[in-house]
């Protein structure tokens, strides 16, 4: 039997629509801050931003499904855990796309050695390393239990490592908004970047959603017809 | 507690016993140190000397680790009826620990002879190389088991251990190069604790999950 549940639904899918529309066309075209050397980069805000925030979340979302694999194991659980987490690795690679083409012409290189790319960096690698592992084996019993663990125990290590890098001497990121560098809100003083930013969030996070539950529900599909 | 003192013991009478794998690790030890002293020849550049060492240490305590697990399938399923999986991973990473504290206390004697750190603080960079080679052992005892089930052998573990070894290294890094720059050492403190403080997580990580892949 297929499930009818939240996936299945449309009307947060039209939301999403809406959100994203209005991303687009408000962030392309609302005013921003002028400033110094970021002049219309900062529009990347509604964008880049947003990425790491869809990755963070549905990779929460895939470590909820590992540990409660671990604790009771259904194969929906798995199956969920594994889709999310190949969403969040592509989320991850918008993320640094769109960060290293702002690099390019805010820092003037693509690639920094900057306590949040580090991270990023790890959390990329992890989660690829995950894919190889799961493509690793065969039995699926097996390979949900074991990806469960891997997944839970790269989770933990990178945001251990996102929590406490930044707070040791001398690793001073150079994103807006640390070591030293003025964050959006200190320029965003009318609050028009607000107006589009937190749409934006919803709206990515959403897209986020619904790219994962397309995964998911063909997973299930093919599960399905595997084992008639 | 004994139980954990047994296993430890016997790891240690295996080891001891098998000249092949101490002569096999001595070598590659030795080996490496030299070739990576033929690459840095007249280079006295602190910040290149770490960079390698740190690079030495992890392959050969990849090395060092699963030589030490590899072909000993069938003695771990006897072991498994015995022990819980709490106390067994308990033993391996306090034996894995010391073994690899060992080699690499080797390395660095190794390292400090034929390449040499210019002006070192040596206490400093010993607290560096303890704290990220136990934090290294464990996390590729993990890593050995969750790629031995995964039946990928010594490629899969180093795919999934080098991203994880990432931020242990780093901290690392940080910390032995304020040991060997000879400039001021101040706010070591807070490398010393983020070490710590990974330690432990994976220590903790270890304990909880490694019942999981023992079922079978």
């Amino acid at each position: 039997m297929i499930k009818k549940d939240i996936f299945s639904k449309s009307y947060w899918k039209y939301a999403c629509v809406v959100f994203l529309t209005y991303t687009v066309i408000a962030g392309f075209l609302m005013p921003v801050p002028a400033l110094e050397i970021l002049h219309e980069t900062i529009r990347n805000l509604y964008f880049h931003v947003c990425m790491w925030f869809s990755m963070m979340f549905i990779l929460t979302v895939s470590l909820v499904y590992s540990i409660r694999y671990l604790n009771k194991p259904n194969e929906d659980y798995d199956i969920i855990a594994s889709q999310t987490s190949y969403v969040g690795l592509a989320f991850g690679i918008l993320g640094l796309i769109t960060g290293s083409l702002w690099a390019r012409y805010t820092w003037g290189a693509w690639w920094t050695n900057d306590p949040k790319l580090n991270g990023a960096a790890i959390a990329l690698l992890s989660y690829f390393a995950y894919v190889v592992l799961r493509n690793a084996m065969d039995d699926e019993q097996k390979r949900a239990r074991i990806s469960a663990v891997y997944n839970i125990f790269a989770y933990v290590m990178m945001i251990t490592f996102v929590m406490i890098y930044p707070r040791l001497k001398e690793v001073d990121s150079l994103h807006p908004g640390n070591g030293g560098n003025p964050g959006f809100n200190k320029y965003d003083l009318d609050s028009h970047m607000r107006m589009v930013f937190y749409p934006a969030v919803i709206g990515w996070l959403l897209l986020c959603c619904w790219v994962a539950s397309i995964n998911i529900r063909t997973e299930r599909i093919k599960r399905h017809l595997q084992n008639q | 507690m004994n139980q954990v003192l047994a296993i430890i013991q016997r790891e240690l009478r295996h080891e001891l016993r098998s000249r092949k794998a101490w002569l096999a690790i001595m070598l590659y030890t030795g080996s490496t140190v030299y070739i990576s002293y033929l690459g840095l020849q007249g280079n006295t550049d602190s910040a290149a000397h770490n960079a390698v060492f740190w690079l030495l240490i992890i392959f050969i305590s990849m090395f060092a680790t699963s030589g030490s697990f590899a072909g000993r399938e069938s003695e771990m399923f006897y072991i498994y009826t015995l022990v819980s999986p709490g106390r067994f991973i308990l033993a391996r990473l306090i034996y894995n620990g010391l073994f690899l504290l060992s080699v690499s206390l080797l390395a660095f004697i190794c390292f400090q002879f034929f390449v040499g750190f210019n002006d070192t603080n040596l206490l400093l960079f010993l607290t560096a190389l303890l704290l990220t080679v136990w934090g290294i052992s464990s996390l590729l005892t993990m890593s050995f088991s969750i790629a031995s089930k995964g039946g990928g052998g010594f490629t899969l573990m180093a795919i999934i251990s080098f991203p994880l070894l990432v931020p242990l290294l780093i901290t690392a890094q940080h910390l032995s190069e304020m040991a060997v720059n000879g400039s001021d050492v101040t706010g070591y403190g807070g490398y010393v604790a983020a070490l710590l403080a990974l330690d432990a997580m994976i220590a903790a990580l270890c304990y909880l999950l490694f019942p999981y892949l023992w079922r079978d």
